[in-house]
């Protein structure tokens, strides 16, 4: 968990237009995008496909410039790349010299980012160890599977020893072996005290490993926070299950409470607030109706997140 | 001191996939071919056999020569975009200049490299001819050198901003310009029009000279070729090619990778 607050990445007020063809009309894809990661969190930047999520993540890595706003990590402008030796970045469906080994490219990467050669090589067993390629070490890149491929991606993004890691859609590809394994590998740079950035759309990873999230929809920011805010705010309604519920009970649940109710042969199911679950199963149980189940609904992060993207499109 | 080490990294890893190209292949054949090809033109004349077998040696080895540093050249920078291996280049401690620097450095050793090999090539043709093999032949060779690596900063320029098939079309351009840009300055003296003359000035100025890198007239024919125009040729090569590096980084710098 995140135990000071130091800031280690700030994105402010970021926009970003491209032009889609020759002409002067440009398309505006981040409007105003601002948020911070803080040292040693694992940080879920999280938005359907199209949000703005890579271009974002190609600001930060300085492969295109932002139209208005700045951003920074460790203090210092994206634009720079002398710092660059501090951040990892993994990017989408990675693509690596197909003539290469593994072990090969390692190597280039490590070189390119100024490992001593003394023990440059240990470093490379070191990461082809960790994510778990030893045994194709020699193998040309071209005969790797996208799984495979993934993996190199990330240990050249962690070649280096770096304080901040950038992952965009790091278990795309991988199977679920894979992605617990990758898990692993992001929970054991956060208990090294490395910060993290992970961009995705695989909600219960995010749900499971991030400590602090920020959904991004139609390039702009529609909620940022800590993971618990997000879950515990959500956590708001039940669902009830009766039997043999009259209809004229039906009709007066519906409109007191305001709710849908669905049903299957005898059975109907309702989801009521929290606050009225007291009330309705006692009126509905002396209606004459039986219980059958009180199921507290906690909304995960997907429901945060669906209504976040409808809302935005709802913006447009 | 890291700068260079970086440079050095993306040259090697240039010259590697440079050598893997089957274009670079097909064209080194064709010029071996082609020196060899010499022998048979040469009987079609009494006189000046060795000239013109020389003559056809050294063609082949320039033509050839240009042909990879252009087609494998305007490729090697679309590649790593088209691919997206320059996104994990470039998020590490390299700046766009350093990439450009190692793109160019990689592809000038792979040209001088098939330059070698067609200039042994040459002697062995020669030697086995019986044609007179000096020093100013390896002078004109080495000066073809030279002009493959301006060549080579062109094509680096170009595909720095434009898709290949633009790169190669102004490369190509540029390099028959810059074997014509001093008669083209001619031209433009006898002109009576001030603008003419004015404006073939400014080519000559900013089209690259490549006549300077031709000493194959004083070869074949056996005329010395001075240490001071090998001199020149030097300074103006690595004096043209870093101003073309410079601009080709400073449009780079500047480009979107989406």
């Amino acid at each position: 968990m995140p135990g000071e607050q130091t800031e280690i990445v700030r994105v402010d007020q970021v926009v970003k237009d491209f032009r889609p063809g020759f002409g002067l009309r440009r398309k505006r894809v981040l409007h105003g995008v601002t948020f911070q990661v803080h040292e040693g969190e694992i940080f879920g930047f999280v938005g359907p496909n199209g949000a703005g999520k890579t271009t974002t993540l190609k600001i930060l890595m300085g492969l295109i410039r932002p139209t208005e706003g700045e951003a920074k990590i460790l203090g210092r402008n994206v634009a720079e790349s002398e710092f660059r030796d501090q951040i990892g970045f993994l990017p989408e469906n990675p693509y690596f010299y197909p003539y290469l080994t593994a072990r090969e490219i390692l190597d280039f990467y490590a070189r390119l980012t100024g490992v001593e050669s003394a023990g440059r090589a240990a470093r490379v067993e070191e990461l082809l160890e960790l994510v778990k390629l030893s045994h194709a070490a020699d193998a040309r890149l071209r005969t790797f599977s996208k799984g495979m491929l993934q993996r190199v991606g990330v240990a050249q993004a962690l070649i280096h020893d770096p304080a901040v890691v950038f992952l965009d859609e790091p278990m795309s590809g991988l199977d679920p072996i894979g992605r617990k394994d990758i898990r692993d590998v992001i929970l054991s740079l956060r208990d090294a005290g490395k910060t993290v950035f992970m961009s995705t759309h695989i909600l219960p990873d995010v749900e499971m490993i991030c400590d602090r999230v920020a959904i991004i929809v139609k390039g702009a920011i529609r909620h940022q926070g800590p993971i618990e805010e997000f879950l515990s705010d959500s956590d708001v309604t039940s669902e009830i299950v009766l039997a043999r519920l009259p209809s004229e009970a039906a009709e007066q649940i519906e409109s007191d409470y305001k709710v849908e109710l669905r049903g299957h042969g005898d059975r109907i199911e309702i989801r009521a607030e929290h606050k009225d679950v007291q009330s309705l199963v006692r009126g509905a149980l002396e209606a004459g109706a039986e219980l059958v189940s009180v199921t507290p609904h906690r909304s995960s992060l997907e429901d945060v997140f669906l209504n976040a993207v409808r809302a935005g499109e709802a913006l447009v | 001191m890291n700068s260079m080490l970086r440079i050095y990294a993306l040259a090697a890893n240039t010259f590697r996939e440079a050598i893997r190209n089957k274009l670079l292949y097909a064209l080194l054949g064709f010029g071996i071919l082609m020196i060899g090809s010499g022998v048979l033109v040469s009987t079609l004349s009494y006189v000046e056999v060795d000239q013109i077998l020389q003559d056809v040696g050294m063609g082949a080895i320039r033509f050839f020569s240009a042909g990879i540093a252009i087609f494998v050249g305007i490729g090697l920078i679309h590649n790593e975009v088209d691919r997206r291996t320059i996104f994990t280049i470039l998020s590490k401690p390299v700046s766009r200049t350093e990439f450009l620097i190692g793109k160019w450095a990689g592809l000038t050793f792979t040209v001088w490299l098939e330059l070698a090999l067609m200039g042994v090539a040459f002697a062995l043709v020669s030697k086995l001819a019986g044609a007179p093999l000096g020093v100013d032949h390896a002078l004109a060779v080495l000066l073809i050198g030279f002009e493959l690596m301006v060549l080579v900063a062109v094509a680096t320029f170009f595909s720095a901003f434009t898709t290949p098939m633009l790169a190669a079309l102004f490369t190509v351009g540029l390099w028959i310009i810059g074997h014509l840009s001093r008669d083209l300055y001619a031209l433009g003296q006898q002109s009576d029009i001030a603008s003419v003359t004015r404006m073939s000035e400014f080519v000559f100025v900013l089209m690259p000279d490549f006549e300077v890198f031709n000493k194959t007239l004083e070869a074949v024919h056996g005329l010395p070729i001075a240490a001071n125009e090998v001199g020149f040729a030097l300074v103006y090569a690595l004096g043209y090619t870093t101003c073309t590096l410079i601009f080709g980084s400073m449009i780079f710098s500047r480009r979107d990778f989406k």
